[in-house]
């Protein structure tokens, strides 16, 4: 089935004159705010961006929200872009073009989204009061919150091997469930103040946490045991992205730079200062060219490398405070997103 | 005697006209014709030019430019968009009424982060499915179709009159923000089809203004805020709710536009407009609430924290206020600590006087990302940086509005203490005193105590530590660096000591007892009452020998307004009358 559906869209490429919109490798950004912003609710320059790869030109998908973080679906008959933000979880079907708010009243910002690989009926959403679930694509939501003893949840996320296992980080802990979010349970970091979770791309027993003024630990038992990182284990690590082996891992923050690990996490070397620009809150690996890296920083944009981070340059949304980048479609043509 | 239940189900005219008003009459016409003549491009006057029919083209040319200016947007456009629609319908022209339509479809409304964002946004939502119902998601901003905006707006305007009714508002008594509750709660009333729903408007309505009226001396919201602006909280009558207290209680006298003390500052200064647009009358039992200050009184309140996202054990903790009203001052104050970010003032002695910055206060301008980041779900080490480029402030050590988890307070009718206790290493460590250029005595005694006279109001302070004193533009700055401080606070006035002189003399034969050893701080203080207050910083409450038990707050708890935290009934009482707001069967009953 997936090499008659590689067939079509190998067909749709070079007979029909490219992919579609949605299908189109392009780089989405989630921009939370402005820098030159004055209030809240007027600014048109936040929401989900986009550049496609062949391109240079962003273009706002969904102008005035307030957007943390963005999330993928595909299926073999079907692109979903979601958008964690501001008024809830919106999703688009055709590409950004149009778009439905699928949560209520009832979920606040929401700020970051996990669509189910498989089921589309299937979504996990965090925000600062838990974690909710969907299991009729956003129509009905449950808080999902059994066994935390907070609610401000800043991000959640499937495991790659096991769709039933998820990961949610709390500013106290991190915490794991083995049941589909039905419960969770924390899993011993050692340090509180759990800014972000990475998985690793292949070896799934290698986890990474970013940390508020611990750098990163890692965990080689899928998160049985947490050990501190060679290198970079004092500073505020807000993001984490790998090429799509896993080969390097990439991780930024918070006066931190730009580091790199090529030992899964255990050690890091930092190839990047940064030093006038603060906060970099996102990175993310162009699965298409792995020298192309992209780091989203707090109200300066995005900045781009096309070496492997020897060196970097402004590449669009100059007064933008990037939440998240990631490149869609990844290179591998399943799941929500390489 | 039997007792006659009035249901004043939603019908306002079915109550007396009594001469207040009939005064309100006369300043509902005059708010119009001025705002009718104002040449801005906010809602709140083209609504006026609409209803009087004044300046039509203008008003139009302007409603046409906002249905597509992207720099008004988000839920400050929502119900003001709608509002402005629905009182101007007869009026517009039709291509002016699909634009108008149009921009709930093609204009992302943000919802916002606080309570009078969603209360904008969601009253926005409501009744603009209520004028457009039977629409598909294709014809809306959020991909939702009529209905499912109007049920979800509707569930969200009951669960907030629910909590604003039982554990309080988050963004209580607000000098500022009171108009974002007032407006959008006069055009849900006026428009609301379904008549539960107009019930619940003018519910919220009655409570917000009594709300306001309890705590009310001559156009100022006295007592602690939950959130204002510096340029407010120096100068109370230069706030929006000034404006309202005009329209509604009469007070000042003085029209606000003939005022450059308290003009409208800001377009939004003008929605009252929406006021003199309703049909919404101020029941006459909260007028006389309002206004009538022959005897003093002590009021208290329970509130709640606006929502706390980490860094605490509940959601919405309790806040509990005091406040002490006369004809001439209101003291009044917050229990301290962290209540609100960015702009709570915890509490100050507000008099009534023909000269601006009739307030005194104190404070500890605190500010940190991890405050911040209880409330906001942005990152700590960066939060102060984003805040301050909203409220400009933030991180200001001279700041005049800050919450602070190093102030703590305790009240008695027209006696105070407040206590810091600031930790070592916290980015400001002084506290800070406004005392305005405009009193008309301000007597620094050897006595230890400052002693400030303002007309008939005498206030003393008694600072524990060293401080000095900083002249400014329109105040004088006490400042004192000292990290364990407190100040002793008695107001007085002619009435209750006859002169300044003998406000002074009894003064200066107190004094405070401290206790500053190791982590015990503590201050005792005999009033001129001959009330015995005690205050251990981060421990008991104690006045006469007992124990203040927060726990025992009422919602409210005055002689005019009672309420059992939890009950969803408040009952407002005056002259013999009763009025009973129930918000849990929705409906306000009168007796007699």
């Amino acid at each position: 089935m997936s090499v008659l559906w590689f067939v079509a869209a190998l067909f749709q490429m070079t007979l029909l004159g490219g992919w579609s919109e949605g299908e189109r490798p392009a780089i989405y950004a989630a921009v939370y705010i402005v820098r030159s912003g004055t209030a809240v609710g007027t600014l048109s320059g936040i929401g989900l961006f986009r550049c496609f790869r062949d391109d240079s030109t962003w273009v706002n998908l969904r102008p005035n929200t307030i957007t943390p973080g963005v999330g993928f679906y595909q299926s073999e008959s079907k692109t979903v872009l979601y958008l964690a933000g501001g008024n809830g979880l919106h999703r688009s079907t055709d590409g950004g073009k149009s778009w439905k708010v699928l949560t209520g009243w009832q979920t606040k910002e929401v700020l970051s989204v996990a669509p189910d690989p498989v089921d589309e009926r299937i979504l996990y959403i965090s925000t600062p009061f838990g974690i909710f679930k969907s299991t009729d694509r956003g129509t009905t939501w449950h808080e999902k919150m059994k066994g935390w003893t907070t609610w401000y949840v800043r991000r959640v996320i499937i495991d790659r091997e096991d769709r039933q296992v998820l990961y949610g980080t709390g500013e106290d802990a991190l915490y794991v469930s083995r049941d589909g979010a039905e419960s969770w349970q924390t899993l011993s970091v050692g340090v509180p103040g759990i800014k972000w979770i990475f998985q690793h791309p292949v070896e799934g027993n290698v986890l990474l946490v970013g940390t508020e003024d611990h750098g990163v630990r890692v965990s080689f038992d899928r998160g049985a045991t947490w050990r501190r990182a060679s290198g970079l284990d004092t500073s505020a690590v807000y993001s984490f992205a790998s090429t799509p082996e896993g080969a390097e891992i990439y991780a930024c923050g918070f006066r931190t730079g730009v580091w790199r690990s090529v030992d899964n996490g255990a050690s890091w070397t930092q190839i990047w200062n940064a030093s006038d620009l603060d906060a970099l809150y996102t990175i993310c690996v162009d699965p298409y060219d792995t020298n192309h890296l992209l780091v989203g920083t707090n109200g300066y944009g995005i900045y781009a490398s096309h070496d492997r981070g020897r060196t970097w340059r402004q590449a669009g949304l100059p007064d933008a405070h990037v939440k998240q980048i990631e490149v869609f479609p990844g290179r591998r043509r399943r799941g929500v997103r390489e | 005697m039997k007792t006659v239940l009035l249901v004043v189900a939603f019908v306002a005219g079915v109550m007396d006209v009594s001469s207040a008003q009939r005064s309100f009459e006369e300043r509902r016409e005059k708010i119009l014709v001025v705002a009718s003549s104002e040449r801005d491009r906010g809602f709140a006057t083209i609504t006026a030019k609409l209803l009087t029919g004044q300046d039509l083209p203008f008003a139009f040319a302007m409603l046409d430019s906002l249905t597509y200016d992207q720099s008004i947007g988000g839920m400050f456009y929502a119900y003001t968009l709608i509002g402005c629609y629905l009182h101007g319908e007869h009026v517009l022209p039709d291509t002016l009424k699909r634009k108008m339509r149009e921009a709930y479809r093609v204009r992302t409304m943000y919802r916002g982060d606080t309570e009078n964002h969603w209360v904008m946004y969601y009253t926005g939502l409501y009744l603009a499915a209520q004028t457009w119902p039977n629409e598909d998601e294709a014809r809306w901003f959020n991909g939702k179709s009529s209905e499912e905006n109007f049920e979800e707006a509707r569930g969200w305007l009951n669960h907030w009159f629910d909590i604003s009714s039982t554990i309080g508002q988050g963004e209580f008594d607000s000098p500022t923000y009171i108009t974002t509750f007032l407006t959008p709660m006069l055009v849900l009333y006026e428009f609301a089809k379904d008549p539960a729903m107009k019930t619940k408007a003018q519910l919220m309505l009655d409570l917000l203004f009594v709300d306001f009226a309890a705590e009310h001396l001559a156009g100022n919201y006295g007592g602690g805020h939950s959130r204002d602006y510096p340029e407010d909280i120096i100068n109370p009558l230069a706030a929006p709710s000034t404006f309202w207290a005009w329209l509604y209680f009469g007070q000042p006298e003085t029209p606000p536009w003939n005022e450059t003390r308290y003009r409208p500052r800001h377009r939004s200064a003008w929605e009252p407009v929406f006021g003199a647009a309703s049909s919404y009358r101020l029941p006459d039992i909260i007028y006389h609430i309002a206004t009538n200050r022959s005897k003093p009184y002590v009021h208290t309140e329970t509130k709640r924290v606006r929502n706390i996202i980490r860094f605490g054990k509940e959601k919405n903790p309790p806040v509990y206020k005091y406040s002490y009203v006369t004809k001439n001052y209101i003291l009044g104050s917050l229990h301290g600590g962290i209540l609100q970010p960015i702009q709570q003032h915890t509490w100050d002695v507000t008099y009534v006087s023909d000269k601006p910055n009739n307030t005194i206060f104190t404070l500890h301008p605190f500010s940190s990302g991890k405050e911040l980041a209880m409330f906001f779900p942005e990152e700590q080490k960066f939060l102060s940086d984003e805040v301050d480029r909203y409220h400009n402030v933030y991180t200001n050590p001279n700041k005049w509005n800050s919450s602070s988890p190093y102030e703590q307070t305790l009240q008695h009718k027209n006696a105070l203490i407040v206590l810091y206790d600031i930790e070592e290493g916290t980015t400001h460590s002084h506290v800070d005193g406004f005392f305005p250029k405009t009193l008309d005595e301000r007597i620094v005694d050897a006595s230890g105590w400052i002693f400030a006279r303002s007309g008939n109001t005498f206030v003393g302070i008694f600072p524990l530590k060293k401080y000095e004193w900083k002249e400014e533009d329109v105040n004088w700055r006490l400042r004192s660096f000292e990290r364990r401080n407190g100040f002793v606070v008695e107001v007085g006035s002619s009435d209750e000591d006859g002169s300044f002189e003998n406000f002074r003399t009894t003064l200066m034969k107190r004094r405070p007892r401290a206790r500053d050893k190791g982590k015990h701080w503590e201050v005792k203080y005999r009033t001129r009452g001959g009330h015995v207050l005690q205050l251990t910083f981060n421990g008991k409450r104690i006045i006469d020998g007992q124990q203040v038990d927060f726990k025992q707050y009422k919602f409210f708890n005055g002689p005019y307004v009672q309420s059992e935290r939890g009950s969803g009934v408040i009952t407002l009482t005056y002259g013999g009358k009763r009025r009973i707001l129930d918000f849990k069967r929705g409906r306000i009953t009168e007796t007699p």
